[in-house]
């Protein structure tokens, strides 16, 4: 018995033993389409090993914790500023990287990140309303304003039918842009305000929902959804392939939104920055860039990928904003331990009511 | 006795050393964590300080005193217990008709059913919640046939997802197996005669259960309901995905702490605090259970 | 055996209970649909999608290895924790075994991880497994515990007055009595281990992909039928290792004298 386990141990590890070229990638799920990884491990002659989290807070406790072996990772980049203070991220060598000229400069040299020393855009993703198209027009409500999820007037229309993000940061965002102010508002009163606001819309509500908004939209369960962009485009892929009768639309209110960039870091202690940096100027080429985009409908900041997205992604000014709309557009800076402490209490305190 | 001495440490031992390396020396570093204060982007702030008068402890009570003296929390943990309770008693009183069945059924068919009621949960966890999202929607069949019935007794249409009972079924049903199989391990052994010398001493059913199988039962019952209230008790991810805006319970908290808020000592403080009342109240149940058998 | 109408009824309707999500993942496997939402329309593109998915089918090699090494040691180690929180009444011991279960996995999983590295201990396999049966041996000790509990000790005491070893008596007679306690913290152990997340997520290297991490990773877009399919399979599969390993040593689950 024993000797049977040592064999299998062994079989197990022998891959590990063989030296191989491996990128290790650790990403979002479903965050790279597969042909492109595939196009990848042509170009480089070597593997690429994906690792996945969740969310941007998955990613941080576990490198918190000490988690080492990742080459690339693909954080937000709020967090890039925080992640290069904590010692986790190694300069990028630009001389390797001449794809980077393909970023638009609008997504370059963020605040998160000055000169783009860690951190190389990745894809965007914007927070919106999606909204069940023949409902809303049934109901006779016009859907542009933040005012959807949060105006007890509106909400009476459509009671159990609306869910918001389960994200501090994102519905806190959308009550402060709803009351006129900067998503990055510190000030606690503020934050009292937009709790009131978001306790007078709570009983209207069906669930807080971070993950499921989409497989209920398109189910014509859920009308409305305070959500991530590409979640709604999936949505609508999702209601067209079951033949619903409805499309699923995105709509930008009018106040603002919250604009979420990702980007490509590489860890300190990365076992291969050669093949990570192969890696990342392969990513900054157009049509890689591009087949996120058409896979998800995810932002792409890359000029030369316009060339290879599908025309009617291209067309949709929510992926896609127009210069009006993207000055309305923040990103969400990172909060310091008192901050993060006080929006948990308010948010525990949302949520207990 | 010099082998008994040998046999106790030979038997105690491994597990002992065990969950010595690989569960209290990793919990002491968070036990340890739950008196510092948070790193700026995450994690923990460094352990030691340096200033004029040398190297001192970044340590505090403060964690402690925010958990003590705010009320939200402890009612958290009282919402957590109360849905815990009611799970185990649910799952309880489903358990222990399949628990029978099991154990008097025979023995070539046992295996095979004990088998059958544990097969699904070998399917993932999030798969069979998603399943239930679908059996409990509002495009479900089962729901559309339940109103119908209402509306037929003039009761209005429920909705059943995003609700308290969502919920607790949620939390029945991923708990059901852990109180099925205790329930089993022990009816198994009961001993048939006993239940027919009570027959012929006049007891009906009812009495033969109350009296005779039940009593036998109480270790199996208390083994079930440990395992299924205490894991239930911090559970997060049925409330996350089953529940309405008022779902949040405990394990919803800690998971914050640790993830949102990047805040691990007062994580670590919420965890101490729920490990202490479920091994408390877990040893409470025990010792009760033993002053019976006296 | 005495079967009445109402037990029986009470327990088909149990196991209609446990079977009713079953039945919707199995059927949706063959959904014609990116999501888990509603029915579209049959089709078997999801298991060909499948067979094709190197990683989802590693995840699920993995998960099955980690779920087998998992139980195994966790059932030895908590079937030995059982039998001496039963025998030596020791004061740490029923602490230790009860406390991993309690502790909020978020948290064990962090200080594992912070453990791990500490001692240098490479993320992977090993790690996983570790993992696990810290928190699977509870499981195992309680059932086993429970069933030990008004044990007829005489059984054991005669066979020490015919000569028997405390090792043989433990071996001979009060294993196989205690065998369905043991199985069914083995199967306790092994059902926990394969679903779990939130430990395997904190304590998996770079090489490691487990189902769980593939699903619960998945589901911030969509959880497509693809993992209904991997489930059902997987599920399949463990059930027939499990009748094959009770065809080759028979009477192992029965707990029949002479098992192990």
């Amino acid at each position: 018995m024993l000797r049977k386990l040592l064999g299998v141990l062994l079989l197990v590890s022998l891959p590990a033993l063989a030296k191989e070229d491996v990128l290790h990638l650790y990403n979002w799920n479903q965050y790279i389409a597969p042909e492109t990884v595939e196009r990848f491990e042509k170009a480089c002659g070597c593997k690429v090993k994906q690792s996945y989290y969740g969310d941007n807070e998955e990613l941080l406790a576990k490198l918190s914790a000490g988690a080492k072996g990742y080459d690339v990772m693909v954080p937000t980049s709020n967090y890039v500023l925080g992640m290069a203070k904590a010692g986790w991220l190694q300069p990028l060598d630009k001389s390797k990287l001449p794809n980077l000229k393909n970023i638009m400069p609008a997504y370059m040299n963020t605040e998160f990140d000055p000169g783009n020393k860690y951190s190389v855009p990745y894809a965007y993703t914007i927070t919106m309303i999606g909204y069940n198209e023949q409902k809303m027009k049934e109901l006779g409500i016009t859907v542009d304003s933040w005012a959807v999820i949060f105006d007890p007037k509106i909400l009476e229309k459509i009671k159990g039918k609306v869910t918001v993000l389960d994200s501090p940061t994102e519905l806190m965002a959308a009550a402060l842009k709803y009351l006129g102010y900067s998503v990055n508002d510190r000030d606690p009163k503020h934050w009292e305000e937009a709790k009131k606001v978001i306790l007078k819309a709570k009983p209207y509500w069906a669930a807080f929902k971070a993950t499921g908004y989409i497989e209920a939209l398109a189910a014509g369960n859920i009308w409305v959804a305070h959500g991530y962009s590409n979640d709604i485009f999936q949505a609508n892929l999702g209601a067209q392939q079951a033949k619903q009768p409805f499309h699923i639309k995105h709509a930008m209110p009018k106040e603002g939104a919250v604009l979420a960039l990702d980007a490509m870091v590489v860890h300190k202690n990365a076992p291969r920055p050669d093949l990570a940096f192969q890696f990342i100027n392969f990513m900054l080429e157009g049509q890689n860039s591009a087949d996120l985009t058409n896979m998800i409908g995810s932002g792409n900041p890359n000029s030369a990928a316009m060339a290879y997205i599908k025309p009617e992604i291209k067309a949709m000014s929510a992926i896609f904003p127009d210069e009006a709309t993207a000055k309305k557009l923040e990103m969400l800076k990172d909060m310091n331990a008192q901050q993060r402490r006080l929006l948990n209490k308010i948010w525990t305190e949302i949520k207990a009511k | 006795m010099k082998s008994g001495r040998l046999s106790k440490w030979l038997i105690s031992g491994p597990p002992l050393v065990y969950l010595l390396v690989l569960f209290a020396i990793p919990t002491l570093i968070m036990v340890v964590a739950s008196f510092r204060f948070p790193g700026e982007f995450g994690g923990l702030a460094p352990l030691t300080f340096e200033d004029e008068t040398g190297r001192h402890f970044d340590v505090t009570w403060e964690n402690y005193a925010r958990f003590f003296s705010d009320w939200l929390y402890t009612q958290l943990f009282v919402k957590s217990l109360a849905y815990a309770a009611l799970t185990t008693v649910l799952c309880l009183v489903i358990a222990y008709p399949l628990g029978l069945l099991l154990a008097r059924s025979p023995k070539g068919r046992r295996e095979l059913l004990v088998l059958l009621v544990i097969l699904p949960f070998w399917s993932n966890f999030l798969i069979r919640v998603y399943a239930w999202m679908i059996i409990l929607g509002p495009n479900s069949v089962f729901v559309a046939a339940l109103n119908a019935a209402l509306g037929a007794l003039s009761l209005g249409p429920v909705t059943l997802l995003y609700t308290p009972f969502a919920v607790v079924v949620g939390l029945v049903y991923v708990h059901l197996p852990f109180m099925v199989l205790p329930l089993y391990a022990n009816l198994e052994k009961h001993d048939p005669t006993l239940l027919d010398a009570a027959q012929d001493l006049g007891a009906n059913a009812w009495q033969r259960f109350w009296r005779v199988t039940f009593p036998l039962s109480l270790p199996g019952v208390f083994a079930g309901s440990a395992l299924v209230f205490i894991p239930a008790f911090g559970i997060f991810a049925i409330p996350d995905i089953l529940g309405g805006t008022g779902g949040i319970m405990i394990g919803n908290v800690i998971k914050q702490q640790f993830l949102d808020t990047r805040d691990w000592p007062f994580g670590s403080v919420l965890s101490m605090v729920l490990t202490v009342m479920a091994v408390g109240l877990a040893g409470l149940a025990a010792w009760f259970a033993r002053r019976e058998r006296l | 055996m005495r079967r009445s109408r109402a037990l029986w009824t009470a327990a088909i309707l149990g196991y209609v209970f446990l079977y009713l999500p079953l039945v919707v993942v199995v059927i949706y496997s063959f959904n014609n649909s990116v999501m888990n939402a509603q029915w579209v329309g049959f089709t078997l593109d999801w298991y060909r999608k499948l067979f094709a998915n190197e990683e989802m089918l590693t995840a699920a090699g993995n998960s099955l290895l980690i779920g087998l090494l998992a139980s195994f040691f966790s059932t030895v180690l908590g079937t030995m924790a059982g039998f001496a929180m039963y025998r030596y009444r020791l004061r740490v011991l029923p602490l230790l075994v009860v406390a991993p279960i309690a502790i909020p996995e978020i948290l064990m999983g962090v200080s594992l991880l912070i453990f791990f590295v500490t001692i240098n201990l490479t993320l992977g396999l090993i790690s996983i497994v570790l993992a696990h049966i810290a928190f699977c041996i509870g499981f195992v000790a309680l059932v086993v515990n429970a069933r030990l509990a008004g044990m007829d000790e005489s059984l054991v005491e005669a066979a020490r007055d015919l000569g028997a070893s405390p090792l043989q008596a433990f071996r001979l007679v009060t294993l196989p009595l205690i065998m369905p306690g043991v199985i069914a913290g083995a199967l306790m152990a092994f059902t926990l281990s394969i679903d779990d997340f939130v430990i395997t997520f904190f304590t998996a290297g770079t090489d490691t992909m487990t189902l769980p991490i593939k699903i619960y990773t998945m589901v911030k877009v969509t959880v497509t039928p693809e993992v209904n399919a991997v489930s059902t399979l997987l599920m399949l599969l463990t059930l027939v290792l499990i009748v094959i390993a009770s065809k080759l040593s028979p009477g192992v689950l029965r707990g029949e004298a002479g098992g192990g």
